[in-house]
């Protein structure tokens, strides 16, 4: 139970992240030339989604052996989780700019300005690739996290809450949604993914954990220690 | 074309912003491994401390290349 509460979380998590910087480009569009084209875009990015999800899903389960599939899986979720961590503490320690989803969204707008005078494909193809991409990494997260340890169900189920939740959201508020506090839930799902990552990668290599799935809490606090260590060295100099 | 070279972009930096790093990474899993079918559980603490470290590491040296 426990431990499909977690799988679900990560999942909601991280794919809601991704869901606001993908309802950004779709509001953007929507707004400034109208909703049917980017509306399109989005409905044929999810179902491309859906396929990449259910023909993926299905081959790596069935084909790949479960150790295997625990250090492949752990691994990348372990390399995904550490990009997120990275770019975290890079902005926690004021060191990269803090992502903007207001900024992001003037960007397209204005990107969209210059190109106006043009056919409508164009919201189309910009809705269909801004959903795509970002959808990927909901995708990846899904598989990644749902894949092993039999958390489909869960994974699944939080990825498209998140994704619910932040197209109801965009609906009624029909503005980027600048409040959510993006930076802070990818420190925070970049240290459940890395953490889980690392647990999942470590049991492909035939080790059992102490205390079982309850260790990923303690790989949780390693290192989310180790990136309060990074962002004091980075902000106090005379530390390092 | 140019939509697919987007998306394998997209796809490959899921997972690698720095090459180095992401090599590192490998090679501490790769030693993980090894060090784990020898020792067993006692392993598990290098290899989970090894992954902190690069983490601070690489995040210093970021910081101060953009710095």
């Amino acid at each position: 139970m426990g431990q499909q509460l977690f799988i679900f979380g990560a999942a909601f998590l991280g794919s809601a992240v991704e869901s606001t910087e993908a309802l950004t480009i779709v509001l953007a569009v929507g707004l400034t030339r109208g909703w049917r084209a980017p509306l399109m875009g989005t409905l044929v990015a999810i179902v491309l989604l859906a396929i990449l999800v259910i023909v993926f899903g299905q081959l790596i389960v069935t084909t790949v052996p479960e150790w295997a599939l625990k250090l492949l899986v752990g691994t990348l979720l372990l390399l995904f989780g550490l990009r997120w961590l990275h770019k975290a503490v890079l902005r926690s320690a004021g060191a990269v700019a803090m992502h903007d989803e207001e900024r992001a969204y003037q960007e397209t707008v204005n990107q969209l300005g210059e190109t106006v005078t043009r056919r409508d494909w164009i919201g189309f193809i910009l809705a269909l690739k801004g959903v795509f991409l970002e959808g990927l990494e909901v995708v990846f997260i899904v598989i990644a996290v749902g894949g092993t340890g039999h958390g489909w169900p869960a994974a699944i189920a939080g990825g498209l809450a998140a994704a619910v939740v932040v197209a109801a959201t965009g609906v009624v508020v029909r503005k980027p949604l600048a409040r959510v506090p993006e930076n802070t839930l990818k420190y925070a799902v970049g240290i459940l993914l890395t953490s889980l990552g690392t647990f999942w990668a470590a049991e492909g290599m035939g080790a059992s954990w102490p205390g079982d799935f309850l260790s990923i809490f303690v790989l949780a606090g390693v290192f989310f220690a180790a990136s309060r260590l990074a962002v004091t060295l980075i902000r106090t100099p005379a530390l390092a | 074309m140019k939509f697919l070279r987007a998306a394998g972009r997209e796809v490959v930096g899921l997972f690698v912003g720095d090459w180095l790093q992401s090599g590192v990474v490998v090679v501490i899993l790769a030693a993980g491994w090894f060090a784990v079918s020898r020792l067993g559980a006692p392993a598990l603490v290098l290899l989970v401390l090894l992954l902190a470290g690069q983490l601070v590491w690489f995040a210093r040296a970021e910081a101060k290349r953009s710095g």
